[in-house]
């Protein structure tokens, strides 16, 4: 395992560094408690500590609006915008993110407008103490400890910074950058003494084994907790804008002034709004705001279990941070817990 | 061929939204390019009298005349766009329908208001078909411009039906309840880009609200922001007072 | 910002041709569409394709004809949308955005030497007509075949004169009922549930295939079940809001499915225990 430390009176040196080889995102302070990514070009713009941003990382691998082809009278072309970036200060429940987007977009029929975009990303991780703030599940998804998906992983220690050193990406950008040391055997024994105090501190939020999640899904899809999220759900969406691995997205045209030339874009869809499940006939397939807030748990916990094997929830609380009704992610799986008690229990 | 031939036209309004259009700036000469203006008078003096193939609607109505006059233009219009939230929703002439409408003429014209007659604000499609809306007060340009190019190539333009928070969450806006502030983004249809949060302001609900909004729920929110359902009933009806007239549209 | 294009992307499209427009009806049309060089759409019935008219969008459309019909295929259009209204617009000689085709169409070769009960409600004839054409050309690979038909009223019946050259064959069992009868009408009234007992279907060698509005599925199936029909041999297209045709967009979700990729069509058994199916 290779590790570089930065001391931290380089840390801004590092920042600029990289600024100059590619664009550098990282955690921006937004006021009002919330942070966003957003472009940086010194280390004095980076909050380093953060809650979860309101938007994912994931924007930059699937944008929020993302031209997928352009057309004239006479050419069609699929088309992909990309811009080689470093991604700094990506927490591991939005590593964990990307992950199940990656295998989202990877399976066939490929997805090449993420694959590009994935191939010219660097991602820095960067660890958390302790729990951003009530609305975290991490410990109960397993995302609270570093499990891959980046180039370099940063832990904060008082005076420096230890760089987990995964990829030989990782590699050249500590080499090109000059401003590392090796880390010792010294730095290694501290990092293992904070991960053993963070294993104190990130305890499993709910009275449920993770594993047993997609068991409890097997048995509540007619409980009535999803009838009560119906009488209390806005249907604004910002549970899926907000979420790492929501994935829908809407195809739209837009011709440009000569009305024969133009583009078709996809932008980010949500499966809580009224119009998502709707065909042009007028037939809706889900009418119901508790039949839509049901299906957005069971994205989450139930049908991707089935194909990949994973859950599709971090534990990041951004649903539950971004619900004006008050939808809790975690009242909600206990409320199903409740209502449903699993034999083995 | 021959490029149709437009004219704008303005009931009760303050004509801001088609100071929007004449200061959209170069791209109004793209524009020019597909239509042919004959009637704009914010911008031109000519008049124009026979068959359109568009006519762009400000305002809202308000008096007998203001009925005659928009039938009469919607029997010479192949396609009627209303524009602005005072055409589409009524927009804040339709306060007026919260009061009695003798108090309301006394209060404007005094010992005169006799000879003034007052009806009910009423938006566009409330008395005749529209065919295209364009919502907002003033008109969000770039909707305009994707509402002209739908007419221009003969196809519906669907207003977003879902709400403002849609649009502020994609462009990762903080929001304006975490900041302490009242706003009708969750209830109001989107369109707009979420322009006015962008720009650190709240949104006012003059796009009209989404067809189907949980009321129950939004009551439930409203409480437990600790908001007072008058507080929120006043600023709806700001822009939203003639939904009860005829919610759809 | 870089912008590359991609060679290969499964957004792209290619431009067809309109060869032929027929109108079908006062909202449905039927056109006839030919890839560059008059390339094989290489579809399975049962399939659709992503239809653009540029500058309004997509629609997804089922293929009408039978893959055995080679340089052009059809597509019957009602105009209901934003682009199947564009669509209707446009004129023979016109072009259009073809993508695809996608999805699990009918299990063609499962079917053969099994004796069909082809089943279609309103605008289920559309998508059924591939398979019922399919079969008509390889005719002697199936055992009996029977073609059951409903829709609202007479004049609601699309390819009126196709389905009259059906009705005259020898080597098929036709039947077709309306909702509501015409005075012309001297046929079948009642729903199309009223045609499934008085067939003589043998449970072991008959596949039952259906399509139609959401409704009439439960009806047909429990019909079918009454006769003994297996639930895997009883097989349903199902209509929903299909986008990007690669199981992503999600529109089209029914619970774990992508009704696009894992379907639109399936075999009874796979989703009778999903609630949202049917």
């Amino acid at each position: 395992m290779a590790y570089a430390v930065l001391q931290k009176g380089r840390f801004d040196d590092f920042i600029v560094a990289l600024a100059a080889q590619r664009k550098v995102m990282a955690p921006v302070s937004k006021g009002y408690g919330h942070f966003e990514f957003e472009e940086v070009r010194s280390a004095t713009e980076i909050a380093l500590r953060y809650i979860p941003t309101i938007l994912p990382p994931k924007k930059y691998f699937m944008p929020q609006r993302e031209t997928i082809l352009q057309y004239t009278s006479d050419s069609i072309e699929a088309v992909v915008d990309f811009d080689p970036m470093a991604i700094f200060g990506v927490h591991t429940c939005d590593l964990a993110g990307i992950q199940c987007l990656n295998m989202v977009f990877s399976e066939r029929p490929k997805d090449y407008n993420y694959l590009v975009r994935k191939n010219n990303i660097i991602i820095i991780g960067l660890e958390c103490g302790d729990y951003c703030d009530q609305y975290a599940s991490c410990a109960m998804m397993n995302s609270e400890m570093p499990n891959g998906g980046y180039d370099l992983f940063v832990t904060e220690f008082d005076e420096y910074l230890l760089f987990h050193v995964s990829t030989q990406t990782g590699e050249d950008i500590v080499k090109s950058t000059g401003l590392f040391e090796t880390a010792d055997a010294s730095h290694k024994s501290r990092l293992a003494e904070y991960r053993k105090k963070k294993k104190s501190i990130f305890k499993k939020e709910l009275p449920i084994d993770s594993k047993d999640i997609a068991l409890l899904f097997d048995k509540c899809f007619e409980s009535k907790v999803w009838d009560e999220l119906n009488d209390r759900c806005l249907a604004c969406g910002n549970c899926n804008n907000v979420c790492p691995t929501c994935y829908c997205f809407d195809v739209i045209d837009e011709p440009a002034l000569d009305l024969t030339s133009g583009v078709r874009y996809r932008r980010w869809d949500s499966c809580q709004l009224e119009t998502f499940a709707r065909v042009a006939g007028g037939a809706n397939f889900r009418e119901n705001r508790g039949a839509r807030q049901r299906h957005r748990y069971y994205r989450k916990f139930s049908y991707p279990v089935k194909k990949f094997f994973r859950y599709f929830c971090t534990g990041c609380g951004r649903c539950s941070r971004a619900c004006m009704a008050n939808i809790r992610l975690k009242d909600v799986l206990m409320d199903l817990i409740k209502a449903h008690p699993l034999d083995n229990a | 061929m021959a490029r149709p031939k437009v004219a704008f036209f303005d009931f009760s309004c303050c004509e801001g939204c088609q100071l929007q259009i004449a200061n959209f700036g170069e791209p109004l000469l793209d524009i020019l390019k597909l239509i042919e203006v004959v009637e704009f008078r914010e911008v031109m003096s000519e008049k124009y009298a026979g068959t359109l193939d568009v006519a762009i609607i400000e305002g809202s109505i308000n008096t007998t005349h203001a009925i005659e006059r928009i039938k009469g233009i919607r029997d010479r219009s192949k396609v009627l766009i209303a524009m602005g939230s005072c055409a589409t929703i009524g927009g804040v002439n339709g306060i007026k329908n919260a009061f009695p409408l003798n108090d309301i003429a006394e209060y404007v014209y005094g010992g005169d208001s006799e000879y003034f007659e007052s009806i009910q604000t009423m938006s566009v499609h409330q008395v005749v078909k529209v065919d295209y809306f364009v919502h907002g007060c003033p008109i969000y340009p770039p909707e305009f411009v994707a509402v002209l190019k739908a007419v221009l190539m003969a196809v519906p333009y669907d207003v977003p039906d879902y709400p403002v928070c849609v649009e502020c969450k994609l462009n990762g806006n903080v929001c304006m309840y975490d900041r302490g502030v009242t706003c009708l983004g969750p209830v109001t249809r989107a369109g707009c880009n979420a322009w006015c949060i962008g720009n650190g302001n709240i949104c006012y609900g003059c796009r009209g609200m989404v067809s189907n909004p949980n009321e129950k729920g939004s009551i439930d929110v409203i409480r437990r922001y600790g908001l007072s359902m008058e507080h929120i009933i006043n600023k709806l009806e700001m822009y939203n007072k003639c939904r009860e007239l005829n919610p759809h549209g | 910002m870089n912008r590359q294009i991609l060679k290969s992307s499964h957004f792209a499209v290619e431009r067809g041709t309109i060869v032929r427009i027929k109108t079908l009806s006062p909202h449905e049309k039927l056109f006839e569409i030919a890839l560059p060089g008059n390339a094989r759409l290489n579809h399975d019935p049962g399939q659709f394709v992503g239809v653009s008219v540029f500058g309004v969008g997509e629609a997804p459309i089922s293929v009408c004809s039978s893959p055995t019909k080679r340089d052009t295929f059809d597509l019957c259009i009602r105009d209901v949308g934003r682009v199947t209204h564009a669509i209707h617009a446009l004129k023979e000689g016109g072009s259009l955005g073809i993508r695809g085709p996608f999805g699990r169409g009918f299990p063609v070769r499962l079917l053969e030497g099994n004796d069909l009960v082809l089943i279609a409600g309103g605008l289920g004839i559309v998508p059924l007509r591939s398979l019922v054409q399919y079969v008509i050309n390889n005719r002697r690979d199936f055992g009996k075949v029977s073609i059951l038909l409903g829709c609202r009223t007479p004049d609601e019946m699309l390819f009126g004169d196709e389905i009259e050259q059906w009705n005259k064959r020898i080597d098929v069992h036709f039947a077709c009922t309306v909702d509501r009868a015409a005075p012309e009408w001297h046929g079948h009234v009642g729903v199309i549930t009223t045609l499934i007992p008085g067939e003589m279907l043998v449970p072991e060698r008959t596949f039952a295939v259906i399509v139609g509005p959401p409704v009439m599925y439960k009806y047909v199936i429990g019909e079918l079940l009454k006769k003994q029909i297996p639930d895997r041999q009883i097989i349903v297209s199902l209509e929903r809001h299909m986008k990007c045709g690669l199981g992503r967009c999600g529109h089209c979700q029914i619970e774990n499915l992508y009704c696009c990729q894992d379907g639109p069509v399936f075999h009874y058994d796979e989703i009778k225990h999903i609630k949202e199916a049917i």
